[in-house]
């Protein structure tokens, strides 16, 4: 099993408001413990009497980022899917600043104000009120903030994809941050807090306990530097696309193959083309283009494709095969096509067209042409009566009939035999 | 013109079991009768028990509260009723057959119980007047005079919480129509969770009378008379509230016993107990059940109080108020999923 487990659907809403409920408590039940529940603990920090509370954040942020980091290489977390706040700068900043003001004031943050209500203090829950009605009026008022709240959008961005260094070196220069955050912190207890080392160790008398801190932190770094090894934790390749070009090539029409262009091509045997089928297995087993190769579309990034390959994708209608082609194009793939109007094009256009019963002699060479062309590929031309109504003819199995059309009473042959048919009828 | 559009299929509440048919005032007379049934019973223990004046003062203020508290839930019947004006008519029969019939007549007779267990207790002062505290006064020291009646007033109020308490539960129990309910469990579910929300209340207002909030000068003349009015003669309230505590703790083990019994006991009816059942396990009920009514409301604070007890953390009112709200959302919860379970 892969983590993040809600993102892959292993349990549902209810279950997942069950474990954000177990997880508010551990967090709130070790917060308490910690004393974080007392707004004069909290204030002490900005008198740098009391650091325990930025000591503690640290090891938490410090320790979550290097075990994510770890567990993203070894492949128990899949980063990709792992929501990351947008990072809109200016909101930021004027929300920060805000809240540091707030929690100067009030002695408490948004978490620990819960935490101290639930300890019974009544200054906690005048500030968790306070809260609430700001909120309210924020929420009332809000067409005077929602200019402030876009200011400076930078969507969702990661320091290492910010600064391009690699992941593990971001990992390591925290750790090392958070090592110089302990020493300051320390020291400024000392200076500010009157706090005797001495005669209070941090945690109890011993070597282990006195050096329990700097332990952690080096086998931290060290971590993290044995993640460096491991690159990159995200899964799939982070690429950069050249939208203006790919916008051109959409609008040029550059980017796909029509049905005819693509028959043409099999029938006069310049199949310079891969062709493939982005569909589900079974639907590829029932029938499709002669010489198309199945690759779902799940599996597309692992298909070996080579960078100069022409490469013809097709799906039932146009959007997975236009979305695969954006996959390929972002890979560097630059000779992708999508086949325009996909499998039900085929079927329309090339297997069972619908041709006149008595074409005007102008056009009886094209009609005669497609005719042929739909024999060719196993399919049987739809001839229009007088009335109007296409005349259903018997079609061969395993051809998936347009709509409108009388399926076939034959039963489904199994997939074998039939993409062996296929392949003598078509290539 | 205006065109009004008005669709009438089956968007008559009684055509339609699935239909919410009670609102908000159904839970908040069941949770209001269980909390006044768990008052009741707690005072009447405690008065039948007590050997001392200082025990039996422990919580005076108990049946004042109930009367209030009970007055406070009929009135939210009353509201539910469809002709409220003929509510009277309940009274001129009883109907042994009838649930309906039984959970009125204990109603009303409730009341007599409570104002003889308050009169028991005089306060000290009232807000008007001294004239009518000298009457409480004498009619108090008459009835403490008689230590049988004294008896027999405890003993009703034992009795009678118990009963109203079950009634709460029964009520919801012999509506066939709704799955969710068919269980004789719901009786003493809800008896037990009226007794803790009890105890939990009382111990909120030994606390609030710790916190030095009652002789202050500084409260206005309402209040002040307010906190008189809850003061206990004599008797160290901390160890009323660590009483309180002890007692709380017990009837929240049985509850939480008791809603365990509940749900395998609809387990292991038929299907469409079962399915009703999974409105409240998995369904669009779960996460209040599970987090709200499990968690915060037994849990948490048997956990709280556990530790309070062994000193082990401060002494405060939040696992008490844990308990009220979670005895709100169990008859909330219960009584609005019921009505969604049907037979189809």
């Amino acid at each position: 099993m892969n983590a993040p487990f809600y993102k892959f659907d292993v349990f549902g809403d209810t279950a997942a408001l069950g474990v954000a409920f177990a997880i508010g408590l551990g967090m709130g039940w070790f917060l308490e413990r910690a004393g974080f529940g007392s707004a004069t603990k909290l204030a002490k920090q900005f008198y740098f009497r009391d650091l325990a509370v930025l000591k503690v954040m640290f090891t938490a942020i410090v320790t979550a980022m290097v075990g994510l980091f770890l567990a993203a290489q070894l492949g128990w977390v899949d980063l990709s899917l792992m929501y990351l706040q947008p990072t809109v700068l200016w909101a930021n900043v004027v929300g920060g600043l805000l809240l540091g003001v707030g929690f100067i004031i009030g002695g408490l943050c948004p978490g620990t104000s819960v935490v101290s209500v639930a300890t019974g203090r009544i200054d906690a829950f005048l500030f968790v009120m306070g809260v609430l009605a700001s909120q309210f009026l924020v929420g009332e008022a809000w067409p005077l903030f929602a200019g402030i709240s876009e200011a400076g959008e930078m969507g969702q961005i990661t320091l290492p994809g910010l600064l391009g260094v690699p992941y593990g070196l971001v990992v390591l220069a925290v750790v090392l941050m958070a090592a110089g955050a302990f020493v300051a912190a320390e020291w400024a207890e000392v200076r500010f807090g009157g706090v005797d080392r001495a005669a209070q160790p941090l945690l109890g008398a011993g070597w282990r306990a006195r050096n329990a801190p700097r332990v952690l932190l080096a086998s931290l770094a060290g971590l993290a530097l044995l993640g460096m090894a491991g690159g990159d934790p995200y899964r799939g390749p982070r690429v950069v696309i050249d939208e203006r070009e790919l916008a051109l090539l959409i609008q040029k029409e550059a980017d796909h193959v029509t049905v005819d262009d693509l028959a043409t091509w099999i029938v006069e045997g310049r199949m310079e083309v891969r062709l493939i089928d982005l569909r589900h297995p079974a639907a590829y087993a029932a029938g499709t283009i002669p010489g198309a190769e199945n690759v779902p579309l799940a599996d597309l990034p692992a298909a070996e494709i080579e960078p100069g390959e022409r490469v013809v994708l097709f799906s039932q209608g146009q959007t997975h095969a236009a979305q695969a082609w954006m996959l390929l194009r972002a890979r560097g793939m630059r000779n992708t096509y999508s086949l325009l109007g996909g499998m039900d094009e085929w079927n329309d256009r090339i297997l069972f067209p619908e041709l006149p019963a008595e074409p005007p002699p102008d056009q009886a060479a094209e009609v005669e042409r497609r005719r042929a062309l739909a024999l060719r590929f196993g399919g049987s031309p739809r001839v229009e009566a007088a009335a109007g109504a296409p005349v259903a003819v018997p079609l061969p199995a395993a051809m998936s009939p347009p709509a409108g059309v009388a399926p076939p009473a034959a039963p489904i042959p199994t997939a074998a035999p039939v993409k062996k048919k296929k392949k003598r009828e078509g290539c | 013109m205006q065109h009004v559009e008005i669709s009438t299929t089956r968007a008559n509440p009684l055509v339609d079991p699935v239909l919410q048919v009670w609102g908000w005032e159904i839970p908040v007379y069941l949770f209001l009768g269980g909390l006044v049934a768990g008052l009741l019973a707690l005072s009447g223990f405690y008065l039948l028990r007590s050997r001392t004046a200082s025990e039996r003062g422990a919580w005076p203020q108990a049946p004042m509260l109930g009367v209030v508290l009970l007055t406070l839930g009929m009135g939210a019947l009353f509201l539910d009723l469809d002709h409220p004006w003929y509510v009277w008519r309940v009274y001129l029969t009883f109907e042994p057959a009838s649930p309906m019939s039984w959970g009125s007549w204990i109603l009303i007779l409730v009341y007599p119980a409570l104002f003889a267990a308050a009169l028991l207790h005089p306060p000290e002062r009232v807000p008007f007047g001294a004239g009518l505290l000298a009457v409480i006064r004498r009619g108090s020291e008459w009835m403490w005079a008689r230590p049988r009646l004294v008896q027999a007033i405890a003993l009703s109020n034992l009795v009678g919480g118990i009963a109203l308490g079950l009634y709460t539960g029964i009520l919801l129990g012999t509506m066939v129509a709704r799955p969710l309910w068919n269980s004789a469990i719901l009786g003493p579910l809800f008896l037990f969770s009226g007794l803790s929300s009890a105890a939990a209340l009382m111990h909120v207002l030994t606390l609030v009378r710790t916190h030095g909030l009652v002789d202050s000068t500084y409260a206005d003349l309402l209040l002040h008379g307010l906190f008189q009015l809850l003061k206990p003669p004599g008797r160290d309230p901390s160890t009323a509230g660590e009483a309180m505590v002890r007692a709380d703790a017990a009837f929240l083990s049985v509850e939480g016993a008791l809603i365990a019994l509940f749900v395998i006991g609809l387990a292991a009816s038929t299907e469409v107990q079962q399915q009703a059942l999974q409105l409240l396990l998995t369904g669009a009920y779960a996460p209040v059940f599970w987090c709200l009514i499990l968690g915060t409301g037994i849990l948490v604070p048997l956990v709280l109080q556990s530790l309070e007890l062994a000193g082990r953390i401060r002494h405060t009112v939040v696992p008490a108020l844990l308990v009220i709200a979670g005895a709100f959302l169990l008859r909330w919860v219960l009584v609005q999923a019921g009505q969604v379970s049907s037979w189809t």
